[in-house]
C-alpha cells in the first residue's frame, strides 16, 4: 500500500542545515493500523508531511497504492491528497463555517457537486464514530473529541487508500483520546482503512498493528503487536525508555 | 438533508462566516478610500486652489501631508489586507491539505477579494464627496461663511482616488496570489501563527535614535542656510536628503520602544515581560506601523499649528494697532478726503478723532540682491534701482506717528515694527531715485525707526526734510501718495467700516489694480534690461477689484487698509479656506493615524489570542489581562504620538525661531496656543486608547 524507500529530507535553517530524516525504509500494508513514535526531533511529523506531499523531500521514493509520488506535479499531488489520502490533524483542521455534516463532505465538495448519495455517506460514517446527533451543529458548538471524530469520518469520505494521522489525541483529554482510538479502529475493522498515525502517547500507540520507533531521523527499532494492548504498551514504554538513554 | 452543495455554495457559507474579519478589512479600506477621495477632492478644489498660493509654502505643506496620509493609507490597507489574508490563510491551508489544488481554490478566492476589495474600494471613493461636503458647511454653518468658501469640485480628484482604489485592489489581488503560489501547505496552515520577531538590539538604540532625529532636524533645516552662505548657492532640490537621518532615527526609537521599552523596572525586570514579548514578536510590522502613526501624528500637528501661528499674530497685531483705521492711496486716486469719511461716519453714528494724515512719495531704492548663475549658484550684487520703496519726510513721519524722527542729511531711516522682525527693511542702499526724472539722492542707512502700521511688504523709509524735497521733486502724483489714520470716538461701528471699505476700495482705478508684490520700479528696470518681468506673467500676482471682499484681494491688493473692526470680524472668514483645509488635513492626519493605532491593536490581541487564554489557563487574574492589554495599546499609542507631536512642536519652536532669529511675544503665546492644542489631542488620541481597549477586552473575553 504505502512504500517509503530511502527517504532523506533536511531544512535549512540560516547558514545551518539540519537533516531530519536520514535514509527512511519501511512499507504499510492494507488494512494495516501503525503508529510512528520517537522523542521530539527524531522526524515523526517531517516523516508524515512529506508522505501527505506537504513538503517537498530531497531525496527518496514514496509510493502510495502503485504511484510514485517523487515528481508529481502540484495538480496531480492535490487529487492524490483529495482521492488517495485521508488526513486527521492534531487540531482538528475543521472549517469552522461548515456544519459538521458539511466538514465531512469537504473532501467531496472540492471534487465536484456533492449530491443525496455521498450526503448519506456522510450520515453513515457519523453515525458509525458515534457524531451522527451533531451533524446539523458548528465547530464552535461541540466538543475536541467529537470535533476529531468528524475529521476522521471527513477523511474517510473519499474512501481513501491510507488515512495519515498527525498526533490526533494530543489535543484531547484521555477519554476522548480513547474514543479517537476506537473509531480508528472500527474503521480499520469495518472499512479495512489503512491507518498511518504519529503519536507521543503510548496508550494510543497501543492499539495499532505496529509501531515505527524513530530517532535522530532513522528507524530505531519496529515493534510488532503480538500479545495484548496493555502488554504492548509496556512493550513500548521500554523501548522509549531504552531510546532516550 | 438532501439538497445538493458544491464549491461554489460552501465558499460563499465560509464568507458568510467570515464576516468578522471581513467586516475589519472592509472598514479600513473603506476608510482609507475616504480619506483619500475627500483628501484629493478638496486639495484639488478650484476653492482651495484659488486661495493657496502657487509655490507657496502653505500649499508645499498640504501637498507633503497628503503624501504622508497617502503613506498611512497604503500602511493600514496593507496591514488590513494581511490581518485578512492570516484567518483567510487558516481555511485556505485546510483545503489544500485535503486535496484542493489551487487551480480550484484560484476563482473564488480571487472573486472574495476583488469583490471584497473593489466594493469598499468604490464606497469609500463615492463617500469621500459627502464626507467634505459636509464636514465643509458643518465648518461654514458652524464656524464661519463666506463666498470663498462656496465648494467646487475638480472631478480630476478622482484620478488619485481611483489610482488608490487599483493599487489597493491590485495589491489585494497579488497577496491572494502570493498565498495560492506558497509551495509549502504547513507554511498556508501556520501563517496564522507566524511571527515576525526583529533583531533585538541594545539600549543604545532609543537614545542615538533621538540623536539622529535631531541630527537631521538640525542638518535638514540649516542645509539651504548652509548653501547661500557656504557656497553662495541656492539650496539644491535634494537638500531635502539632509532630513535623512531623521527616519532611521524614527525607526531606532520605535524599535526601542517595542523591543525594550522606555521605562526600567530595576526592582521587577519581569514587570512588562509578557506585554512586551508579544510585541516584540510582532516587532517588524509593529515597528512600521509605529513609524507611520508617529509620521501622520507630526503631520497633523504641524497643520494644526497653522491655525494659532497665523492667527495668534494676527489677532495681537489688531490689538496693538494704535488706529482704528490706517490706509494709504496713491495722490492721482479719488479716495474719500476727510469730510467725506466723516459725513459716512455720521451716518452711523459715528464721529472720529486723532485723525492724522502725512504724504509719502515712491522711490526707486537700491539695494544689494541675489543675481542667479548657472547650477544655482548666485552673486550678491549691488543694483541701484532695486525696488520701490515708500519715503516719508521727517516732519511726516512725526506728524503721523507723533514719534520723534531725526535724520542727518545723506542718510536714511528704515521703518519696521516694535520687535524689529520685519523682513522688509532695507539697510545697504546708497540712492534713492526720482523714477520720473531719474535724479537719485545718495544716502546710507543710519538705524531704525518703529511703527507697525507702516511695515508690509514695500520698503519704508524717512529722510531728512530737505534731502526729501530735493529728490521727491517732479515726481507725478502716480508716484506720490498720502497716508491716513483715525480713531473712532467711543465704539466703532462694523457696518461703517464695511461701507467705507467698499467706497474706498470703488475709489481706485486699474492703475491701482496690482499685487502687493507687484513691484513698479522693478518693472521698469526689467523693461529697460528687455527682460521679461515675472509679475507680468505669472498669474497668481493679480488680484481683481471684481473680488474686492475675497481672501486673496484683501490679502494681496497693494493699498489693503487696515480696519481693525472690518479685519478682526471678517479674519476668520477671509482666512476660512485656509484654515477649514489646515483643520481638515488634521482630522485626516489624526483619524488616520487612530485607525493605524487601533487595527495594530486589534492584531496584537488576535495575533496572541492564545497567549491570553494561556494565561488565564495559568491563573491569571481578569486584573492582570486587564493590564496586559493596556501595557500592549499604550505602547502602541503612547509612544508615537509623544514624539509626533514633540517633535514637530520642536520643530515649530524651531521654524519660529529661524524667522528672525528669536522668540517674539506673539510667538511665545502662539506656543502656548499650540501646547494646549496638543493637550487636546492628547485627550482625543486617550479617548481611542480607551476605546481600543474596551473593544481589545470583548474580543478577548477579559
Amino acid at each position: 500500500m504505502l512504500y517509503v524507500k530511502e527517504l532523506y529530507k533536511s531544512y535549512e535553517a540560516g547558514k545551518n542545515k539540519y537533516q531530519v530524516l536520514k535514509g527512511i525504509d519501511f512499507h504499510v500494508a492494507k488494512g494495516e493500523f501503525v503508529a510512528v513514535m520517537g522523542p521530539s526531533g527524531s522526524g515523526k511529523t517531517t516523516l508524515l508531511n512529506c508522505i501527505s506531499c506537504y513538503i517537498p523531500f530531497d531525496r527518496g521514493n514514496i509510493r502510495l497504492g502503485g504511484m510514485e509520488l517523487a515528481g508529481m506535479n502540484e495538480e496531480a499531488l492535490a487529487r492524490v491528497r483529495n482521492t488517495k489520502i485521508g488526513f486527521v490533524f492534531q487540531d482538528f483542521m475543521l472549517l469552522d463555517g461548515l456544519n459538521i455534516r458539511e466538514n465531512i463532505l469537504v473532501p467531496r465538495i472540492v471534487q465536484g457537486e456533492v449530491g443525496a448519495e455521498a450526503q448519506r455517506l456522510a450520515d453513515q460514517l457519523a453515525a458509525m464514530f458515534g457524531i451522527g446527533h451533531i451533524l446539523e451543529k458548528y465547530p464552535a458548538e461541540i466538543s475536541g473529541g467529537e470535533k476529531q471524530r468528524a475529521a476522521v469520518a471527513r477523511s474517510l469520505i473519499n474512501n481513501p487508500l491510507i488515512i495519515l494521522a498527525d498526533e490526533p489525541t494530543g489535543n484531547l483529554d484521555s477519554k476522548s483520546g480513547r474514543a479517537v482510538i476506537e473509531t480508528f479502529n472500527n474503521a480499520k475493522e469495518q472499512m479495512n482503512a489503512t491507518i498511518f498515525m504519529v503519536t507521543h502517547d503510548s496508550f494510543a500507540a497501543s492499539f495499532c498493528d505496529r509501531v515505527i520507533l524513530l530517532k535522530d531521523g532513522t528507524i530505531y527499532r519496529q515493534l510488532e503487536k503480538e500479545e495484548s494492548r496493555s502488554g504492548f504498551q509496556d512493550q513500548l514504554l521500554d523501548v522509549l525508555k531504552e531510546m532516550s538513554r | 438533508m438532501s439538497q445538493t452543495i458544491n464549491m461554489k455554495q460552501m465558499e460563499q457559507k465560509l464568507q458568510k462566516a467570515d464576516r468578522k474579519q471581513s467586516r475589519l478589512y472592509l472598514f479600513c479600506n473603506f476608510t482609507a478610500l475616504a480619506i483619500i477621495s475627500a483628501y484629493s477632492a478638496l486639495m484639488l478644489s478650484p476653492t482651495v486652489q484659488r486661495v493657496f498660493p502657487e509655490g507657496g509654502d502653505s500649499r508645499k505643506q498640504m501637498y507633503m501631508i497628503f503624501v504622508m496620509t497617502l503613506a498611512g493609507c497604503v500602511v493600514f490597507t496593507i496591514y488590513a489586507l494581511g490581518l485578512f489574508f492570516r484567518h483567510k490563510s487558516g481555511q485556505l491551508g485546510i483545503l489544500m491539505a485535503i486535496g484542493t489544488s489551487r487551480r480550484r481554490l484560484a476563482p473564488g478566492l480571487f472573486r472574495e477579494v476583488m469583490l471584497l476589495s473593489g466594493m469598499s474600494a468604490i464606497a469609500g471613493t463615492i463617500a469621500g464627496f459627502p464626507f467634505v461636503w459636509i464636514i465643509w458647511h458643518g465648518f461654514r454653518l458652524i464656524l464661519v461663511d463666506s463666498s470663498d468658501m462656496a465648494l467646487t469640485f475638480d472631478f480630476r480628484c478622482l484620478f488619485i482616488s481611483l489610482l488608490f482604489m487599483l493599487l489597493v485592489v491590485g495589491f489585494a489581488c497579488l497577496t491572494a496570489w502570493r498565498y495560492l503560489k506558497k509551495t509549502n501547505i504547513m507554511e498556508v496552515i501556520r501563517e496564522e501563527h507566524i511571527n515576525e520577531p526583529v533583531k533585538e538590539p541594545g539600549r543604545w538604540c532609543g537614545p542615538v535614535g533621538f540623536l539622529l532625529i535631531l541630527a537631521g532636524a538640525v542638518l535638514g533645516y540649516g542645509a539651504p542656510w548652509a548653501f547661500q552662505a557656504w557656497f553662495h548657492m541656492y539650496s539644491p532640490p535634494w537638500a531635502g536628503v539632509f532630513y535623512a537621518p531623521v527616519f532611521p532615527g524614527l525607526y531606532m526609537v520605535m524599535l526601542h520602544t517595542v523591543v525594550h521599552g522606555w521605562r526600567r523596572h530595576k526592582r521587577n525586570p519581569y514587570k512588562n515581560i509578557i506585554s512586551r514579548s508579544m510585541m516584540k514578536f510582532q516587532g517588524r510590522q509593529t515597528v512600521n506601523n509605529l513609524l507611520v502613526v508617529t509620521l501622520l501624528i507630526a503631520g497633523g500637528c504641524f497643520a494644526v499649528f497653522y491655525l494659532p501661528a497665523n492667527g495668534v499674530s494676527m489677532m495681537m497685531r489688531y490689538a496693538s494697532q494704535p488706529y482704528d483705521y490706517f490706509y494709504k492711496y496713491q495722490a492721482d486716486q479719488d479716495v474719500p478726503e476727510r469730510d467725506e469719511v466723516e459725513a459716512l461716519g455720521k451716518e452711523y453714528g459715528l464721529t472720529f478723532q486723532e485723525w492724522g494724515e502725512c504724504v509719502y512719495v515712491s522711490l526707486g531704492i537700491g539695494g544689494s540682491t541675489d543675481i542667479e548663475e548657472e547650477g544655482m549658484r548666485f552673486r550678491v550684487e549691488y543694483v541701484p534701482m532695486l525696488n520701490e520703496a515708500r519715503v516719508l519726510s521727517e516732519d511726516a513721519y512725526r506728524t503721523l506717528t507723533g514719534q520723534e524722527a531725526d535724520v542727518e542729511p545723506g542718510t536714511y531711516l528704515s521703518v519696521t515694527n516694535q520687535e524689529e522682525t520685519s523682513l522688509s527693511v532695507n539697510q545697504s542702499a546708497r540712492e534713492f531715485t526720482n523714477m520720473v526724472t531719474r535724479t537719485q539722492l545718495d544716502t546710507e542707512f543710519a538705524g531704525y525707526l518703529h511703527y507697525d502700521l507702516l511695515v508690509d511688504d514695500m520698503y519704508c523709509c524717512v529722510l531728512d526734510n530737505d534731502d526729501y524735497d530735493r529728490i521727491a521733486e517732479g515726481l507725478t502724483d502716480e508716484w506720490k501718495g498720502r497716508i491716513v489714520q483715525f480713531n473712532v470716538d467711543g465704539k466703532d461701528s462694523y457696518a461703517f467700516a464695511k461701507a467705507f471699505y467698499n467706497r474706498f476700495v470703488a475709489s481706485f482705478d486699474e492703475t491701482c489694480e496690482r499685487h502687493r508684490h507687484y513691484d513698479r520700479v522693478s518693472k521698469i528696470r526689467y523693461d529697460e534690461a528687455g527682460e521679461e518681468y515675472w509679475a507680468d506673467t505669472f498669474d497668481a500676482a493679480t488680484v481683481s477689484y471684481e473680488n474686492s471682499d475675497s481672501f486673496m484681494f484683501r490679502q494681496f491688493w497693494v493699498y489693503q487698509p487696515d480696519f481693525r473692526i472690518l479685519d478682526q470680524n471678517d479674519y476668520l472668514r477671509n482666512m476660512s479656506v485656509l484654515f477649514m483645509m489646515f483643520l481638515f488635513i488634521f482630522l485626516v492626519c489624526l483619524v488616520t493615524a487612530q485607525v493605524v493605532c487601533y487595527t495594530r491593536c486589534q492584531s496584537i490581541a488576535l495575533n496572541n489570542r492564545y497567549v491570553f487564554d494561556d494565561l488565564r489557563k495559568l491563573g491569571a487574574s481578569p486584573a492582570f489581562l486587564d493590564k496586559e492589554v493596556r501595557s500592549q495599546c499604550a505602547n502602541v499609542f503612547r509612544v508615537p504620538s509623544l514624539v509626533g507631536m514633540s517633535g514637530m512642536f520642536l520643530l515649530f519652536t524651531m521654524i519660529l525661531y529661524a524667522n528672525d532669529g528669536r522668540i517674539t511675544r506673539a510667538e511665545w503665546i502662539t506656543m502656548g496656543v499650540c501646547l494646549a492644542v496638543l493637550a487636546l489631542i492628547g485627550v482625543m488620541i486617550y479617548g481611542v486608547y480607551r476605546g481600543s481597549v474596551r473593544a481589545i477586552k470583548g474580543r478577548l473575553g477579559i
